[in-house]
């Protein structure tokens, strides 16, 4: 039913969302895939997540955005959403200087867990609040170039950057599928969904690399 | 306060005018003051998914009173009806708890309300003679933990009037349940699916039988959900996996062929007791059942819902891939949430404590070859409100009902004094429980000498007399 509707994609490619709770990766998701934003979203429990389609030059992606819950303890149950993911966006809250400090813990949980050609984003959302910022932006595209990390500063409340940072994101992992960068294993991941077991199964405009 | 709406609980006026005035909140409710466009349905809720569609209530009012009645009648004399008549209990409580007593069923079958009584005052330890919870409320707690719970306040049920309002008496109920939690097991501190917990407790009761509820959820039915590490869960996610086998072979295959690990589906389900999936009927219609009989429900609600959505193969012709089913199971058809039939479906699945701990055992065993020892050794789980009564039994005094307000009751006729109970126990739902002196109890246990004057209530003999809901009383009421 979904897939019928569905415009005709050539990849598709599972990004998650990672980083503190409450830092806003429930709606850079949401923004992201629905345009929505919600004050009072409710607390990530579990995983949720959403897809968008999008056009990487004439390459028409879908994008599976992963949310899961921020805090601590939960990271013992999330090896699972790492599975398959080619692109992670690391988020942190500008405001609060200590989700920038747990930055490092989660680039070890997801290098621990992910595929080891994962293309990351180091996010500073919030960006509205600037007023009251805690982390200065140089610091952290500092950091993120030490790292080999993208970087951005969004606003999901304000919509700023969020396409881009997306974008970005989507178009570096495209590159890297492109330019066979990847294993012959993570090419299928990517290319053809939910899992290498199905390389038989026919998508419309499917053009395996 | 909203209007509230009897009928089909339409929702009119807009949440987003609350949104835009949110900035304004003076940390009181009266900011729904000027919204008389918003309409609540009868649970509460403004708006959101949870909001009631307007379902018929199919219950006719005399059954109801009676079934008030009866529930009186059960709390007057608990221990006994737990310890001889528990059937007819769990009977009862999958018909459904009556909406005026369910909050204090609650706590009577979680064994909150032993536990509250227990922990009055003269605590040990403590320099004062106050309530354990009076104590935990009024000490400052860990700024760790009271930094992630202060982001939560707002993230719960926001769509329910209780919980709208920034830092409206709801919220700041919800913070001092689950501050004083950490404060009541430092070493657990807080984990996230404990506040929609802690939230539907605090619909139905003050923030001290709620705090109590709490401390039974995660120690008694679900201990080591909440802990560092998420071992329960996993371990749960394990063993529903593997009822599923049994229960709907077809799903089972689905879920196994597309690697669909059980974490990504049943989290949110099992942490939060389905308080953020089911409709709002069915969620109460299942915390009845789930207090009384324990984990095994949440295990059937799982089970049903996956043999619903994954069942056949013509369910799974359209969703071939992991995203695709996950996505169906996070859309589950309104008709098979539905509270008749999910009740039905439940209480008729054929999974019993037996077939869960038998499991359990497989499970751990794999786990340790796997993962090596647990690291979070949680207590083995009461399954349901026998075995928490069966394990410690309490004492006349920890199940005294204590109204605060005293109706009147002319020692007259049979039918004036059930009219004075009942319209007492809606009083004592809504009063905050503050004994400052102790009241006089009309309705004395059978062993309790007598405490009542004359003019209060009738004698303990004609008490029992009048109740025309005795423990032999056949069970006529047949709604489900």
């Amino acid at each position: 039913v979904n897939m019928g509707t569905d415009l005709a994609y050539n990849f598709v490619f599972k990004v998650v969302l990672i980083g503190e709770s409450g830092v806003g990766k429930s709606n850079l998701l949401s923004r992201f895939t629905k345009n929505e934003f919600n004050h009072d979203s409710r607390t990530t429990i579990g995983v949720e997540f959403s897809t968008r389609s999008i056009q990487v030059d004439s390459i028409t992606i879908k994008a599976q955005i992963w949310d899961t819950a921020g805090l601590e303890r939960y990271r013992a149950i999330t090896s699972a959403y790492y599975r398959g993911a080619v692109g992670a966006l690391l988020v942190y809250d500008i405001t609060k200087h200590l989700t920038y400090e747990n930055v490092e813990r989660w680039l070890k949980e997801l290098y621990h867990h992910a595929d080891p050609h994962i293309v990351v984003m180091l996010v500073g959302n919030k960006s509205d609040l600037a007023n009251v910022r805690t982390v200065p932006t140089e610091e952290a595209r500092d950091f993120a170039e030490a790292k080999g990390l993208l970087f951005m500063e969004t606003s999901a409340l304000e919509s700023t950057n969020v396409e881009s940072a997306f974008l970005e994101v989507l178009t570096a992992i495209h590159k890297k599928v492109a330019s066979k960068e990847v294993t012959r294993g993570s090419i299928s991941a990517v290319t053809l969904g939910p899992s290498s077991e199905f390389n038989e199964e026919k998508r419309s405009c499917c053009n395996s690399s | 306060m909203a209007k509230l709406q009897s009928g089909n609980g339409v929702q009119r006026g807009t949440v987003e005018s609350l949104a835009e005035h949110e900035s304004s909140s003076l940390g009181s409710d009266s900011e729904l003051n000027g919204f008389t466009e918003i309409q609540t349905d009868k649970y509460g809720f403004i708006g959101g998914a949870q909001q009631s569609t307007g379902e018929n209530d199919n219950i006719p009012p005399d059954v109801l009173r009676q079934r008030e009645a009866k529930w009186l009648d059960m709390l007057n004399s608990w221990d006994k009806w737990m310890a001889k008549k528990h059937k007819k209990v769990k009977l009862r409580c999958q018909k459904g708890i009556p909406p005026s007593l369910r909050g204090r069923a609650w706590l009577y079958l979680s064994g909150g309300k032993v536990k509250k009584e227990q922990n009055q005052g003269k605590f040990q330890g403590s320099k004062s003679h106050d309530a354990r919870f009076k104590e935990l409320d009024s000490q400052p707690g860990d700024p760790k933990w009271l930094d992630v719970i202060e982001r939560d306040l707002h993230r719960q049920f926001p769509f329910h009037e209780m919980f709208v309002a920034r830092g409206g008496h709801g919220q700041q109920d919800l913070f001092r349940v689950l501050k004083a939690y950490t404060l009541h097991r430092p070493e657990e501190g807080y984990c996230q699916a404990q506040a929609p917990i802690a939230a539907v407790l605090l619909m139905h009761m003050p923030a001290e039988d709620a705090f109590w509820g709490l401390v039974q959820i995660c120690e008694k039915y679900l201990p080591g959900y909440y802990s560092a590490g998420l071992e329960a869960i996993q371990l749960d996610g394990e063993i529903l996996f593997a009822l599923l086998k049994r229960v709907a072979p077809v799903a089972h295959r689905h879920l196994k062929k597309y690697k669909i690990d059980p974490i990504l589906y049943m989290t949110e389900w099992f942490m939060c007791a389905f308080s953020r999936t089911l409709p709002w009927a069915s969620v109460l219609r299942m915390w009845d059942m789930f207090f009384c009989e324990g984990v095994k429900i949440v295990f059937r609600v799982g089970l049903v819902l996956l043999k619903c959505m994954l069942g056949s193969q013509e369910k799974l012709k359209a969703c071939q891939g992991q995203y695709e089913t996950m996505e169906l199971l996070r859309s589950i058809e309104p008709r098979y949430m539905q509270e008749a039939f999910l009740v039905q479906e439940v209480i008729e699945l054929p999974v019993s404590e037996r077939d869960i701990e038998k499991e359990h055992l497989f499970q751990l065993r794999r786990w340790k070859e796997t993962n090596g020892e647990l690291h979070c050794k949680s207590p083995p789980r009461m399954h349901g409100a026998k075995a928490i009564i069966a394990a410690e039994p309490p004492s006349r005094q920890d199940l005294k009902q204590n109204p605060t307000i005293i109706v009147e009751v002319p020692q007259t006729t049979e039918s004036k004094m059930e009219k004075g109970k009942k319209a007492k126990s809606k009083m004592q739902k809504k009063t905050d429980m503050k004994n400052t002196s102790p009241p006089l109890n009309p309705y004395p246990l059978p062993s309790d000498p007598a405490l009542v004057s004359d003019t209060l209530a009738p004698s303990e003999s004609q008490h029992l007399q009048g109740s025309n809901q005795s423990l032999s009383s056949t069970e006529n009421d047949t709604y489900l």
